[in-house]
């Protein structure tokens, strides 16, 4: 992850944590509003459906009250809902007489359902025709809601007029339990519905940033040496990233390439004229050809050396380079067999066929290689062996030859550059020089040490392509 | 024997041309690798000493055909690209031996001889038959001992018959081997040099195969 000093909250850090943090939240928020708001419209619509009930049971009972001569007054029917003859059912409707004189009669009439409770309002009275709405306590401790409406009723022929209370009441169970069974069905559905939609979320974030992850992939394989570009098809919105990627990768092998065939083509083209100087100074044996001799001799091994070393310095910058060992020691195999023909040398690989991959060009492999075997040919008896093995991502290569071997104390100054243990053997001598120098920038080893054959052993450590 | 030198720079031929003929070699030249194809097919050379980048066809190019031709010449391979891929190619195209340049005139003259040595089937550098001793490396014939002096035609042709003992060489084969192909060819130089050749060595050594040409004959 980047740098620890970093104090920034988790989800700046993720693409994905922050997808789903922002629109989960989103859904949470919308289904809680939704859910208020759907819930205030029901209880608001049910609340005016209950009133409006009371309203017409009220009307029902204004239109059935008759009052007699004597002013008592009678239902001329019974109402008609059911609920008003069960007792206790909620639903209570109740006639009480207001009169200042002879004080008021409260429960005069009343529904079968209060049986002998009865409705006690707050003393308040209304106009005529005028509608009161209150809550008040009802029987078995429920909470009622009751309309009132006062009644006048003319005297007739000569009697005093008369005033009725008529009150209609219903137990507010009635309105809020179809709201609380309201209520958790809504509940219900918006959590499910929620649990989809995040559910949703989840796998649209997982799949829809999923080539995200096999572009990590595709970088991981050039990364590590298995690939030179990134490969796949990527969604349009990524496509044009891996698309510029590659060409900045295949430009950069171009420019490397390049870079490595004008070296090369300066160091070669050099070469012809060297060889012709080198030449015509030795048919002489004056002390100017001698010199020029030594100089072509000097010009020619820093050519060598400095023209492998600008390659592979160039060759390190191509992501992706892996190289079969394998079919590389065969190719050097074939030349040394054809090379030293008259040497008659054995020369053995084992495991011969070791699927190992060396992290990096054919090339560097070929000039490492090729230096090491050479040199064990030149030296050898009878007999060169090659073995390789791959531990921890490590390329381990050992060359052994029969040949007479390096003293322990001139091993270490062989390897450094342009010296040779001995001027007998032709050669340039940077050979082990240049080993080193690739083995190093490739952050590998070589080391020397004496064989179980006889002679030399190289011991050789280079980094492992998975 | 006849070499081949397959070189697009003026001054390394000549040095070259001038190095082989003085080891008593017969010396072709092409300067581009049409000519190079052209003479290395049809010319019977006993080597060839190739550059790589050469006008026209590149040398590789010249030696794969050679080869696809059944060619079997032995083939130096003499080249500034020195890269142990370029050797691997080199070699996989049919080279038989690769030297860098520059190069030590003296090493490019060892490979030679051996690389001719090798396809002649012979191991060591000191050809042999009876008493007669021929040392490719010094260009020095002694019978029992005692040094021959030769002039380099004659040194050729005893060389060609050395490397082909108890084999019936033709007079056109001679002259093919140890004349260039611009040379002016008389095959009666061949009779002479073949009788002057009979004086110096022991009575007998050089067989007439009447119609058919020479044999080198052991004791």
């Amino acid at each position: 992850m980047i740098g620890g000093g970093f104090s920034a909250p988790a989800w700046r850090g993720s693409l994905r944590l922050r997808l789903l943090l922002g629109t989960l939240g989103w859904i949470a928020l919308t289904i809680v509003v939704a859910g208020l708001a759907l819930g205030g419209l029901f209880r608001q619509h049910v609340a005016l459906q209950f009133h409006s009930e009371l309203t017409t049971h009220l009307d029902q009972l204004v239109a059935h009250l008759i009052v007699d001569e004597n002013g008592q007054p009678s239902l001329s029917a019974a109402q008609s809902d059911p609920r008003f003859s069960k007792p206790y059912s909620g639903l209570y409707w109740q006639v009480d007489r207001l009169d200042s004189e002879a004080g008021n009669a409260v429960g005069l009439l009343r529904s079968r359902s209060l049986w002998d409770d009865v409705l006690r309002l707050p003393a308040d009275t209304p106009g005529n025709g005028e509608l009161h709405q209150h809550r008040i306590a009802g029987p078995d401790d429920s909470t009622l809601s009751v309309l009132e409406r006062v009644v006048s009723i003319e005297g007739a022929a000569g009697l005093a007029g008369r005033s009725f209370r008529l009150v209609v009441g219903a137990d507010e169970q009635q309105l809020s339990a179809p709201v609380e069974r309201f209520s958790g069905m809504l509940w219900l559905a918006l959590g499910l519905l929620g649990l989809g939609l995040g559910l949703a979320v989840v796998i649209q974030v997982w799949v829809g940033l999923a080539p995200l992850k096999r572009l990590r992939g595709a970088l991981a394989a050039v990364r590590s040496g298995n690939a030179q570009q990134l490969a796949g098809r990527f969604p349009a919105e990524v496509q044009p990233l891996v698309d510029e990627f590659n060409t900045v990768l295949a430009q950069n092998a171009e420019v490397v390439e390049r870079a490595r065939t004008q070296a090369g083509n300066l160091a070669h083209s050099l070469k012809t004229p060297l060889s012709v100087i080198a030449n015509a100074a030795s048919s002489d044996t004056g002390e100017l050809a001698q010199l020029v001799g030594a100089q072509v001799e000097l010009a020619r091994t820093q050519i060598d050396y400095h023209l492998s070393r600008s390659r592979v310095a160039a060759s390190l910058r191509v992501p992706g380079a892996r190289t079969m060992v394998a079919a590389v020691l065969d190719g050097l195999l074939r030349v040394m067999r054809r090379i030293h023909a008259d040497r008659e040398l054995e020369l053995v690989v084992h495991p011969a066929a070791l699927p190992a991959v060396f992290r990096g060009e054919a090339q560097d492999l070929q000039e490492i290689l090729g230096n090491l075997l050479d040199n064990a040919c030149k030296w050898a008896g009878r007999r060169v062996e090659v073995s390789l093995a791959v531990r921890d991502g490590e390329l381990l290569i050992t060359l052994d030859d029969d040949g007479p071997g390096i003293a322990e104390g001139e091993r270490q100054r062989v390897l450094y550059r342009g010296e040779r243990a001995d001027e007998q053997v032709p050669g340039s001598g940077l050979g082990l020089a240049i080993v080193v120098d690739l083995t190093r920038l490739y952050d590998g080893s070589v080391e020397l040490a004496e064989s179980p054959l006889g002679g030399l052993r190289v011991r050789l450590t280079l980094p492992a392509a998975v | 024997m006849r070499v081949l030198i397959v070189e697009d720079e003026p001054t390394i031929a000549s040095q070259l041309a001038a190095a082989l003929g003085s080891a008593g070699y017969a010396v072709d030249r092409a300067d581009n690798g049409i000519d190079a194809h052209v003479l290395g097919s049809n010319e019977p050379v006993d080597a060839v000493i190739l550059d790589l980048g050469l006008p026209q066809l590149d040398g590789l190019t010249v030696l794969k055909k050679w080869r696809a031709a059944g060619r079997t010449m032995p083939v130096l391979i003499l080249t500034a690209r020195d890269n142990w891929h370029e050797k691997v190619a080199g070699i996989d195209a049919g080279a038989d031996d690769y030297l860098a340049k520059p190069f030590h005139m003296e090493e490019l003259l060892a490979r030679l001889r051996a690389l001719i040595r090798r396809a002649g089937g012979h191991a060591s550098a000191e050809l042999t038959c009876g008493e007669v001793l021929l040392d490719t490396r010094a260009a020095r014939v002694s019978v029992g001992g005692v040094m021959l002096t030769l002039t380099s035609h004659e040194y050729r042709v005893l060389n060609y018959l050395m490397h082909h003992p108890g084999q019936i060489v033709s007079r056109s084969d001679l002259i093919e081997h140890i004349y260039a192909q611009d040379f002016d060819r008389d095959s009666n130089t061949v009779e002479v040099f073949i009788a002057r050749l009979r004086k110096k060595l022991p009575d007998g050594a050089i067989e007439t195969v009447r119609g058919l040409g020479y044999r080198l004959v052991g004791p």
